[in-house]
């Protein structure tokens, strides 16, 4: 029986290469600020290597990110942890709804030895959606944390965590256990959450995001006074100081909020607009905006290629609201660059929020 | 004379993912530097353009266009040594 693939081919181009090649429509093509090179030489295969001996998985492969070549050549990745099956199917997102396994109890040290193996500074861990689980995975994310912690004390940490439907037993687990980012997407604008994150709710992102600012605004008074955080030198040395006082303030520094939207799903100007004040009145300081690119012909539809221009725009309409960083661009994801986008914080040295 | 295979290199897709051959910048004959633009390739998120790992002479482009390959699969052969 010929499959799909070998019925296409067999009615179109004579192929080339065997049968594991096939010919398909003209659809997807790209405007040209959509272009990545290739990074030569064979870093990614070293991270690839790693992660499959430690059977890590990354939302960086399972989200299909066409970032990854690059980020992997650079030796970093974005840890995707609690399974790589998720109890949602929203309509974004290249991972796929199934029944959710048992959780990897030894996952957390492979994450600390993959961090550590891979001399990340700053290690973004994120997961999928959990919800058969009763605490949603803020038990394990917490571990995570301070498995790395541990083992690195001085690494940054960015954790991007699901909704946990809101609970914010849940968000004070993951808080307790002192990431230096908490990043919750809000993805998209109220409007498309039915078409996009059917599971999921806007004002719920915005609350989770608004409840760990509030958590950390009251921490921020007693745990780790005003001193701020004004270079990296002062993070390390802040760390090495307060080694006794860890578990109150890993990095004797504030915590800070971050979430992320996707532009290209059919959103209009003032929607994005309202978005970026709805996260800034939840007390968010960093944000990313990015292009959204379907992972397949049957998720949602790409609305529009959003021109660099565009993003540059809402980049500085973001700076304007007040955003301590802001990372706006095609190729932006709430990963990419994490290291450099929270290095670029204008709010170095000022007191806690 | 050595041919070096260049094969698709992976994209952001899981390995056993594929790619389409958008167009070849280059065709056989042709003598290419090291890091110069091979070929296009177009994924579901993205262009990508496929750099030569070597110096040399295309020898054979073993992907058309238009056609989807594999990740891992070699898209050309190139000459060196020559």
């Amino acid at each position: 029986m010929l499959s799909r693939e070998s019925k296409m081919s067999a009615n179109l181009r004579e192929p080339i290469v065997g049968d594991e090649t096939k010919t398909t429509t003209k659809a997807g093509r790209f405007p040209p600020w959509l272009r990545k090179r290739i990074p030569a030489g064979g870093e990614a295969r070293e991270v690839r290597r790693l992660l499959a001996e430690l059977g890590l998985a990354t939302v960086c492969a399972g989200a299909h990110c066409p970032n990854m070549p690059e980020c992997y050549a650079r030796g970093t990745a974005a840890f995707l942890i609690l399974g790589n099956s998720c109890t949602r199917s929203c309509r974004f997102c290249a991972i796929e709804k199934r029944a959710p396994g048992a959780l990897r109890e030894d996952e957390p040290e492979a994450v600390a030895q993959a961090t550590a193996r891979l001399k990340l500074r700053h290690v973004v861990i994120t997961s999928v959606t959990r919800d058969d689980l009763a605490d949603g995975g803020a038990g394990h994310f917490a571990r995570t944390i301070c498995a790395v912690r541990e083992r690195l004390p001085h690494v940054v940490i960015e954790v991007l965590t699901p909704d946990f439907q809101g609970s914010h037993a849940c968000v004070d687990t993951v808080l307790a256990a002192r990431p230096d980012i908490f990043n919750h997407n809000v993805e998209t604008v109220p409007r498309l959450y039915a078409a996009v994150r059917p599971e999921a709710d806007y004002r719920r992102s915005l609350d989770v995001l608004a409840y760990a600012k509030s958590r950390l605004a009251a921490r921020g008074g007693d745990q780790c006074g005003t001193a701020g955080l004004s270079s990296r030198g002062e993070l390390a040395e802040a760390s090495t100081a307060g080694q006794a006082s860890r578990a109150t303030s890993a990095c004797g520094h504030r915590i800070y909020t971050k979430s992320g939207l996707m532009l290209g799903l059919g959103e209009a100007a003032d929607e994005i607009r309202a978005c970026l004040a709805d996260l800034r009145a939840a007390g968010c300081d960093i944000v990313t905006i990015g292009q959204y690119l379907a992972p397949s012909a049957s998720h949602h539809p790409v609305a529009r290629f959003v021109n660099p221009a565009e993003f540059a725009a809402w980049e500085a309409e973001a700076r304007t609201l007040g955003f301590a960083a802001v990372a706006s661009g095609p190729f932006v994801r709430s990963s990419y660059q994490a290291e450099s986008v929270f290095a670029s914080r204008e709010d170095q040295g000022r007191p806690p929020a | 004379m050595a041919a070096v295979d260049v094969p698709l290199p992976e994209l952001g897709n899981d390995a056993g993912d594929e790619a389409r051959v958008s167009f070849w910048y280059v065709d056989v004959g042709d003598k290419v530097k090291e890091g110069a633009d091979l070929v296009q390739m177009l994924t579901d998120k993205a262009t990508f353009d496929v750099p030569s790992p070597v110096s040399g002479k295309i020898a054979k482009l073993l992907a058309g266009e238009e056609q989807t390959v594999k990740v891992g699969r070699v898209l050309c052969q190139i000459e060196v040594g020559g």
